[in-house]
């Protein structure tokens, strides 16, 4: 119809035909781009209004007095009344919970988990010495540690880091938790993990240790994780022997794709795409999060990154990035290139 | 019944925790007074597939009795057998 209007011999009507043409195009290329566009991208482009100033963090912090039944659990503290706490650990994953929601709310003006303002969750003393913290799709969980090997999961800032990302990445790529694309859902947790608590210290990449868990884990030599030596965290534990992380792909370990695997040791594989990352960060300098973590996030919410992504995947994903964002042949793109190198993938 | 003491042919079960934020398997074992039908009816109330939730650093449980072992929901356990796996989780050791 359109067309036979646009070869209308009047003009008027050939003019309108070919205007209303050009507008349909536009507007279906426009939707297409903008569909196609990550959430960086759209932050970028002021699509998103990037949040300054008015806070809009909402979080309420519930005590399960070490039981298990969440139904049960009493409410220590929130946003809205804002309570006086006496509890350590209340008062460890609001500092934490925070920190996390302002890392993301003002580097990248993504509002919670969801970027949708949602209520953050954290539920502490749960069950009797819980050695463990965990994201379970609604809420923030952590144990009281068992005493002797952990003390409370609280104790550490990119502890709660990692949970909460874990609900961002869940949010976004959604990787699926197994095998090498389970270990990248790990280790953007360890990745924004250890930037949350070094922007809360004010640490730049030389001044961090780049160990996740150093206060949980008792004891002066151990961490959870090193990210800066993969495999280092522990070594001759009395209880944990070694930690298995490897630090580079020739190392990586296939392991069965079950509970008992850690499937196919998401946590352990993570060690390669943990060292890449901060051998790309210390190489920038400065804030990891200013260079090295404005393009992990970008790869993050990047609509590329497939829910089942190889670190292959995400190497080629880190470099894309950092030539949108720094130009090709920069500093930034051979740092992260290194990293890569480094960790052998 | 499951009674909390041993007695004579009494069977061993042994509960499994692997998972978490660091993988670690930690395990503890008790006799129990418990039939094999007993053992069926209470696994088919507690058994689940760990692989369909995948929780984010969770722990997962296992039952092994025999050379049968179980994935098992433990907040699933009637009132009936809470005690023993109350005893078995605060017996939980670190298998090295």
């Amino acid at each position: 119809m359109l067309t036979k209007l646009m070869e209308s011999g009047n003009k008027k009507i050939a003019d309108l035909a070919i205007n209303s043409n050009f507008r349909s195009f536009r507007f279906r290329n426009d939707r297409i781009f903008f569909q196609q566009s990550s959430l960086h991208e759209k932050t970028i482009l002021g699509l998103i209004a990037k949040q300054t100033g008015k806070e809009t963090m909402q979080m309420e912090v519930y005590d399960c007095k070490q039981k298990t039944d969440f139904t049960t659990a009493a409410l220590l503290w929130d946003t809205k009344t804002n309570q006086k706490l006496t509890s350590v650990a209340g008062k460890n994953v609001i500092k934490g919970g925070k920190a996390s929601w302002d890392f993301y709310w003002q580097l990248f003006g993504r509002n919670s988990v969801d970027n949708k303002g949602l209520l953050l969750k954290q539920y502490v003393h749960f069950d009797k010495g819980m050695d463990n913290a965990y994201w379970d799709g609604r809420r923030m969980v952590y144990g009281d540690g068992d005493g002797s090997v952990f003390t409370s999961f609280t104790s550490d800032i990119d502890v709660i880091g990692h949970e909460l990302t874990h609900g961002v990445t869940e949010n976004e790529a959604n990787l699926d938790y197994e095998n090498q694309s389970g270990a990248m859902n790990e280790s953007f947790s360890d990745i924004f993990g250890i930037m949350i608590k070094q922007r809360y210290n004010n640490q730049d990449v030389k001044k961090s240790n780049w160990l996740i868990g150093e206060k949980v884990m008792i004891g002066p030599k151990y961490a959870l994780r090193s990210m800066k030596a993969p495999g280092t965290a522990y070594i001759n534990h009395p209880e944990l022997g070694d930690d298995p992380q490897p630090a580079t792909m020739d190392k990586y370990q296939n392991l069965p794709d079950t509970s008992s695997g850690d499937w196919g040791g998401v946590h352990i594989n993570s060690g390669i795409p943990n060292f890449a990352f901060y051998v790309a960060a210390f190489n920038m300098g400065g804030y990891a999060w200013e260079k090295a973590g404005r393009i992990w996030y970008a790869v993050l919410t990047d609509n590329n990154l497939a829910q089942n992504a190889k670190f292959a995947d995400v190497k080629n994903l880190t470099i894309v990035h950092a030539e949108k964002q720094f130009g090709n042949n920069s500093p930034e793109v051979k740092a992260v290139k290194q990293g890569w190198s480094e960790a052998k993938v | 019944m499951v009674r909390s003491k041993s007695i004579t042919g009494a069977m061993k079960i042994k509960l499994i925790r692997t998972g978490g934020f660091i993988p670690i398997t930690k395990a503890a074992e008790a006799e129990v007074e418990i039939t094999a039908r007993e053992l069926a009816g209470l696994l088919e109330i507690i058994q689940h597939d760990p692989a369909a939730s995948r929780i984010k650093d969770g722990n997962y449980y296992e039952l092994t009795a025999g050379s049968s072992s179980t994935p098992v929901d433990i907040e699933k356990v009637p009132d009936e057998y809470k005690a023993i796996f109350s005893k078995l989780k605060s017996e939980l050791k670190i298998v090295k």
